[in-house]
């Protein structure tokens, strides 16, 4: 197959690319399962608040991204932190992209085992979907960030059609009171770290530096980013609430999907499957992002660094991760209790992750006294 | 080296075309020819306790027709039953309408919904539909006569669903879902009764929860389709006054004390007249003005009873409760509203606003 040269680096890609792995990543999985667990009304405010507060960890993160050492990749890691823990860090890292990529591989496949293909197994929905990821992650860093913008293009168009659910007779305004809590219940509590999770995934960024041209408008597209997704949240939220009213969204599985077998086309009846192939798009550059991340991990927690990358070993990282993801789904996923244990996992896991690596990051960079490289 | 990716790649390619173009030993068969994708189900009470389940078959091929009826306990039973009957498949993806007997109905019809909100092949657009009479006897008959008496019936609902035609209820299941399961809010349905002539639409049939408590029909359904459903018709005659009036818009104005004691419920109304046969010498501005006050107390007197008897039944169809939602507040429970809206005092206005006779005003003075 040849010598691969996976994370080469030949060109730099500008502020749009970041804006749109920014919103691509942080609109995986949680989305479309939201308005379950939100239901209240008053969520709108802690998603715009939440939303705010990534606009921080953004600010971090553009830090970070404007040093000369994070154009460096590993080196630059290596620098500030040293060797051993730079190791034992992608060690842990690599637990954290294992159930990230599990729990939207595995959640994706029985979204598509449900509504579009009910005799098959969800093992060899995710087989295929590795498949394809392994196809797109085998092209190299620079060709799987471009792809972004396709992914982009595929599913961001189809939030358009929500705006359906604006209008009367299906939108009553009475349906979004009351605005403020009247009282804060423990579930509000997992809703809350669900959206913190949520809009977790740019953290993913700090290990892409070299392949990203920073300025000083690097932060600027990092924001309009997160931004985008607060608003097609927010937006996706209130059609929910329209859609079923509050009290109905807890007994709706997949209130986003739900909505959208709403749609009528004379053409296409089942809208709900064509819109869940494009949302495949973002998925599969979501996962083919994480394998390359996994593979560099891996490489690095166990020392590989000096050998090339090559196809075999992602294709071998790719199948310990298949193996991986099949044991979770006969273990945990396909038992609905189990399954929630998983969830909950990766909801805190992503919480942490995101609300921690750009803090830290920022925190040794000051301690090491490392300065910003002088801006293009 | 480069051959051997190309082949590599190739063979990629062509695994995935397999697999995905669904000629794969783990999904479903779908042959067009192999499965009977039925149109709608009308669902029966049954003995003891059972369900009667029957549909047309087969809906697509260009065979000879004929009605096919299991009783069940179960009404997914019912497929089950019908595909060992029958040599294709029956499949629910292309169901448009769900026909449920009155007397089920009256009954309770939650289990049923249930199981349509359940299968994801099923689309919360197909229409739910309430039928007085024997539903199979009739397609029974129909059959010889008109052969595609389901589509015809369905092209029906589907007309006064769009942009909101007036005339007659129509509800989908998403909608029926909605009122069921939110508070503030009963459901209602379409009822058709079966004459010899064919399916004629009665009126709406007031739900309580799950279970039909009341069917309204002619002038009462009129002001529900004016005041709830629609906000349109396009003729609402009244015979007491000989009077057609035609193209009615209307707009609802509720208004709730801070007390939730009483409420008032003004009804605004644009129209003309349509058709006259009475006595009044309409042209005359002040005839018309009588007439419009005459109008308006009786549409006021009917409305009243209609809403008197909701309480009385204590459904909220018109969703009255949704006035007591504020932004601000905890919403109260559902149970304090019903009983609050059994006591509350309801009052009804209705402000008419009739175009003056213009085209014919001039001749008729003269004479």
């Amino acid at each position: 197959m040849g010598t691969y040269q996976l994370f080469k680096k030949n060109e730099t890609y500008n502020g749009l690319y970041a804006m749109l792995l920014v919103n691509r990543l942080q609109m995986l999985y949680f989305f479309l399962i939201m308005p379950n667990i939100l239901i209240h009304p008053y969520m709108i405010w802690v998603l715009i608040a939440v939303g705010i507060l990534s606009q921080l960890n953004l600010f971090l993160l553009s830090k970070w991204l404007l040093t000369r050492l994070s154009s460096n990749g590993y080196n630059g890691f290596v620098q500030m932190f040293g060797k051993k823990l730079v190791r034992f860090l992608s060690f842990i890292g690599l637990f954290f992209i294992l159930l990230k990529l599990s729990v939207i591989t595995l959640g994706f496949s029985q979204i598509v085992q449900t509504f579009m293909l009910p005799a098959t197994d969800t093992n060899f929905l995710v087989f295929f979907i590795l498949l394809f990821c392994f196809y797109v992650a085998g092209k190299g860093v620079e060709h799987t960030i471009r792809f972004v913008l396709i992914s982009f293009f595929c599913t961001f168009s189809m939030i358009t059609f929500f705006v359906f659910f604006f209008f009367p007779p299906i939108a009553q305004l009475s349906d979004l009171y009351p605005l403020i809590p009247m009282e804060w219940k423990v579930e509000n509590w997992k809703a809350f770290f669900l959206i913190l999770s949520s809009y977790s995934g740019p953290e993913f960024l700090v290990f892409l530096g070299p392949w990203l041209k920073t300025n000083n408008k690097t932060f600027r597209y990092l924001c309009y980013g997160n931004a985008l997704t607060v608003v097609e949240y927010v937006f996706l939220f209130i059609a929910s609430l329209f859609f079923f009213g509050s009290n109905y969204l807890s007994k709706t599985q997949y209130p986003i999907i739900n909505m959208s077998r709403y749609f009528q086309n004379p053409v296409f009846e089942r809208i709900d499957m064509i819109l869940l192939s494009f949302e495949l798009f973002n998925l599969v550059f979501a996962v083919s992002l994480f394998l390359l991340l996994f593979y560099g991990a891996s490489k690095i927690a166990f020392g590989k660094m000096s050998k090339p990358t090559s196809g075999k070993g992602l294709l071998s990282n790719v199948f310990l991760i298949f193996i991986g993801m099949v044991l979770m789904n006969e273990l945990f996923w396909k038992s609905e209790e189990k399954q929630t244990f998983l969830l909950n996992l990766q909801i805190i896991a992503g919480s942490i992750s995101y609300f921690l690596v750009p803090l830290v990051i920022v925190l040794v960079m000051k301690k090491e006294g490392v300065k910003k490289h002088a801006s293009t | 080296m480069r051959l051997h990716k190309k082949i590599c790649k190739r063979l990629i390619l062509l695994f995935m075309t397999f697999w995905l173009s669904g000629c794969a030993p783990f999904t479903e068969n779908k042959l067009i020819e192999e499965i009977s994708p039925v149109t709608f189900l009308s669902i029966s009470k049954g003995d003891k306790g059972k369900l009667t389940v029957s549909t047309i078959m087969p809906p697509l091929s260009k065979e000879k027709k004929f009605v096919m009826s299991q009783e069940v306990s179960l009404l997914k039973e019912g497929v089950q039953k019908y595909n060992l009957n029958f040599y294709q498949e029956m499949k629910s993806g292309q169901m448009r309408m769900l026909v449920i007997s009155d007397e089920l109905g009256r009954d309770g019809i939650m289990s049923i919904i249930n199981v349509l909100l359940t299968d994801p092949d099923i689309s919360p657009r197909i229409y739910l539909v309430i039928v007085k009479g024997n539903f199979d006897e009739y397609l029974e008959s129909q059959l010889d006569k008109d052969e595609n008496f389901d589509y015809s019936f369905y092209r029906m609902l589907k007309h006064y669903e769009e942009k909101n035609q007036g005339e007659l209820t129509v509800v989908n299941l998403h909608e029926f879902k909605n009122l069921l399961y939110t508070p503030y809010s009963d459901p209602f349905l379409p009822v058709f009764k079966l004459e010899e002539d064919g399916v004629n639409y009665e009126g709406t049939a007031l739900f309580k929860d799950d279970k039909l408590v009341e069917t309204i029909s002619s002038l009462d359904d009129r002001i529900f389709q004016l005041i709830n459903n629609d906000h349109y018709l396009v003729v609402l005659p009244i015979q007491k006054f000989e009077i057609v009036l035609g193209h009615v818009r209307s707009k609802v104005i509720v208004d709730i004390d801070s007390s939730y004691s009483t409420m008032t419920y003004t009804v605004n109304i644009d129209t003309r007249i349509e058709e006259y046969r009475g006595e009044k010498q309409l042209f005359d501005p002040k005839q018309l003005e009588n007439m419009k006050k005459d109008i308006e107390t009786h549409l006021e007197k009917q409305t009243h009873e209609l809403v008197k008897k909701m309480q009385e039944l204590k459904v909220d169809p018109l969703q009255l409760g949704i006035q007591t939602k504020r932004p601000f507040s905890k919403p109260m429970e559902e149970k304090k509203w019903i009983e609050m809206f059994e006591k509350m005092d309801i009052k009804i206005k209705y402000n008419i606003n009739i175009d003056p006779l213009t085209d014919a005003n001039s001749k008729r003075q003269n004479l």
